[in-house]
C-alpha cells in the first residue's frame, strides 16, 4: 500500500481535523498558515503524535529528548504511525511513501522529516 | 466426574443496570430500563422508545468524543480499536471477573478461552466505509476494521486479556450470544478449556436499532412503560437496546479449588434449526420446540423438572405466537405448567446480546431465589392461555431454568442451568 497526496481539503475540515489538539498547537497552525515557516509546525506534528499515541504520555512530548524512539519508547505500533502519517498528509497536504515513514524513527527525525516534506511543498 | 460448567461471575452493561444489584433490584421490581428517544434526530419517524445504556455516550465515531461512567476504566491503547459495544463489553467483563474473584493476569495460560457475539457495529462500519468512499480509496481509519466487523469483540478482548485458549466470534443474530455460551460449556465438558469467558454485547446506536425499522418489527408504541409487552395482545413489535452482558464459566472442580461462588450450573443446551423462513419465526415454533427437547434431553431432565422459562418473546406478534404454540407443546403437553416470563418486557430486545443477558438473568434468578415476573402483561394473547405468566416477580427458588432464544433463519438456542447442588 502507497500512501498518496489527499486533494486540498476546506479550512472548516482542518478545523475539524484539530479540534482535539490543544490550543498552542491550534495556534501554531494558524500561524504556519499565514506565514508559512516550516518550523513553527514543530507543535502541531508533537500534538497529532500526543493525540494518536496509544499510551498516555506523562511528560509532554516537547520536553522528551530529541532520540526519543517512536515505537520503542512511546509505544507506537505500525497503525498509530499511519494514523499519524494520514493526520500529517490531511493537515500539512504533503505525501509520505510507506517507504519514508519506516526511517522515521524518533522525535527529531519526524520533525525534520515533516519540515522538510513542507518546505518541499512550498517549493513545488 | 466429568467436567460440569458453571456460572462464577456476572457483569452487566444493561438498560436495567450497570452492576448486578441493581440489575437484581430492577428484575424483583418489574422497573424497565426505556426512554423516549429520536432516532436520527428525526421527530417523524414512528419508533419513539429504547432501552438506553445510561451514563454511556458515543455521539461522534471518533474514540475521543467517548464518555463512560469514571468507575470503569478503559486503556486509551484499547479504546481505538473498539466499537461503542466493546467499551461496554469491557466494562461488564470487569465486573464479572471481579465476582469471580480473578485477576486478568490469571487468564493468558491458555486454560481460558474467549467466546463473544455481537453483530459488529454499524455505526463504525458506516462511518469508516464513508470516509474510504469520500476520498475514493486514499483514506481510512487505520482501526476501521477491527472497530467494525462482526468480530471486533473477540479481537479486542483476547488481544487486551492476552487469551490464548480458544478464541471465537459466534453470528446467528439474536441467538449468537446463546450460540456462544452452548458451545463454551461444550469446550469445559470436552475438556478442551478450563475456563470460558463468554460476552455479548450490541450498540445502542440509531444505525443498530432503526436497521429493524425496515423490517417492520420495531414498536411504534411511544410509551416507554407499554411499548415493550411480550404475550400481551396488543404488543405491537420489538424495543431496541444495546449493552453488554459477560459470565465467567468454568469447570465446577476447578471453582470449587479456587473457592469461588458457584452462581448456577450450566446443566445443558440444544439448538434446531425452524428450515422455514429467513426473518419470520416458524408459526408452530418447530425449531425452538425441537431446541428445547434436544436441551432437556442433553441434560437429562423432564419438561416437569423445569421452574421457569425465560422466553425468547420479544413482543413481536408472530414471534410470541410461536413461541407460545413451542412451549404448549414441550410443557402443557406433558402436563407441565412451569413459570414463564420475558424479561425483554424490562430491557428491550438486546439482539446479539440478548442470550447470554437472559441467561445471566436466570443465574441471578437462580442464585437470589426468585423469579422474574412477566412485566406490562395486562392482556395475555388468547394463545397463552394455560401458560402460568406471573404478573409480579415472585420470591420463590425457580428451580430448574431453561433459557430460550431464537434468530434470524429460524435458529433456536436454549439453555439449562440449575442450583448448584
Amino acid at each position: 500500500m502507497k500512501t498518496s497526496a489527499p486533494s486540498p481539503t476546506a479550512s472548516t475540515e482542518h478545523e475539524q481535523s484539530i479540534r482535539h489538539l490543544p490550543a498552542p498547537a491550534r495556534a501554531a497552525f494558524e500561524q504556519f498558515q499565514a506565514g508559512g515557516d516550516p518550523a513553527t509546525l514543530d507543535p502541531v506534528v508533537l500534538a497529532i503524535l500526543a493525540d494518536f499515541s496509544p499510551r498516555a504520555s506523562e511528560i509532554p512530548l516537547a520536553d522528551l529528548p530529541g532520540d526519543t524512539m517512536l515505537i520503542d519508547d512511546l509505544g507506537f505500533d505500525s497503525l498509530a504511525i499511519t494514523e499519524v502519517v494520514f493526520a500529517a498528509e490531511d493537515l500539512f497536504r504533503i505525501n509520505i511513501t510507506n517507504e519514508e515513514i519506516v526511517q522515521v524513527r524518533t522525535l527529531d527525525h519526524l520533525r525534520g522529516f515533516i519540515r522538510a516534506k513542507v518546505a518541499g511543498r512550498s517549493a513545488r | 466426574m466429568p467436567p460440569l460448567p458453571v456460572i462464577t461471575g456476572l457483569g452487566f452493561i444493561t438498560s436495567i443496570g450497570q452492576d448486578r444489584a441493581t440489575v437484581g433490584r430492577s428484575l424483583r421490581e418489574l422497573q424497565h430500563g426505556f426512554e423516549r428517544v429520536e432516532f436520527f434526530g428525526n421527530p417523524n419517524l414512528p419508533v419513539k422508545v429504547a432501552g438506553t445504556i445510561k451514563g454511556f455516550d458515543f455521539p461522534t465515531p471518533s474514540w475521543r468524543d467517548w464518555r463512560w461512567p469514571d468507575r470503569f476504566t478503559v486503556d486509551r491503547e484499547l479504546l481505538r480499536g473498539l466499537a461503542p459495544h466493546g467499551v461496554y463489553a469491557l466494562c461488564a467483563l470487569q465486573q464479572a471477573l471481579t465476582e469471580a474473584g480473578l485477576e486478568p493476569g490469571e487468564l493468558g495460560d491458555g486454560t481460558t478461552g474467549l467466546f463473544c457475539a455481537s453483530a459488529g457495529s454499524p455505526f463504525m462500519l458506516g462511518s469508516f466505509l464513508g470516509q474510504m468512499r469520500e476520498t475514493r480509496g486514499e483514506r481510512g481509519n487505520p482501526m476501521g476494521v477491527v472497530s467494525s466487523i462482526a468480530g471486533t469483540l473477540n479481537f479486542n478482548l483476547a488481544t487486551h486479556y492476552r487469551i490464548t485458549g480458544a478464541v471465537c466470534g459466534f453470528v446467528s443474530a439474536c441467538a449468537s450470544s446463546s450460540h456462544a455460551l452452548g458451545y463454551a460449556m461444550d469446550e469445559i465438558r470436552l475438556g478442551r478449556q478450563q475456563r470460558m469467558l463468554v460476552v455479548g454485547a450490541e450498540d445502542m446506536t440509531d444505525e443498530s436499532i432503526m436497521a429493524f425499522s425496515s423490517l417492520r418489527a420495531l414498536s411504534n408504541n411511544p410509551d416507554p412503560a407499554t411499548a415493550s409487552r411480550p404475550f400481551d395482545r396488543r404488543r405491537d413489535g420489538f424495543v431496541g437496546t444495546g449493552g453488554a452482558v459477560a459470565l465467567i464459566v468454568e469447570d465446577a472442580a476447578l471453582a470449587r479449588r479456587r473457592g469461588a461462588h458457584i452462581i448456577a450450573e450450566l446443566i445443558g443446551w440444544g439448538q434446531a434449526g425452524d428450515g422455514h423462513s429467513v426473518t419470520a419465526s416458524h408459526p408452530e415454533g418447530a425449531g425452538l420446540r425441537e431446541a428445547m427437547r434436544r436441551s432437556l434431553a442433553d441434560a437429562r431432565v423432564n419438561a416437569r423438572d423445569v421452574g421457569y422459562v425465560n422466553a425468547h418473546a420479544t413482543s413481536t406478534v408472530a414471534g410470541d405466537r410461536s413461541e407460545a404454540l413451542a412451549l404448549h407443546a414441550t410443557f402443557t403437553s406433558q402436563g407441565a405448567r412451569p413459570r414463564v416470563s420475558s424479561t425483554k418486557a424490562l430491557t428491550g430486545h438486546g439482539l446479539s446480546l440478548a442470550g447470554v443477558m437472559e441467561a445471566a438473568f436466570c443465574a441471578l434468578a437462580i442464585d437470589e431465589g426468585f423469579i422474574p415476573g412477566a412485566a406490562h402483561l395486562e392482556e395475555p394473547d388468547p394463545v397463552c392461555t394455560g401458560l402460568d405468566l406471573p404478573r409480579t416477580s415472585l420470591a420463590e427458588a425457580p428451580g430448574l431454568v431453561l433459557n430460550n432464544s431464537s434468530g434470524f433463519g429460524g435458529s433456536n438456542v436454549c439453555h439449562l442451568l440449575r442450583r448448584p447442588a
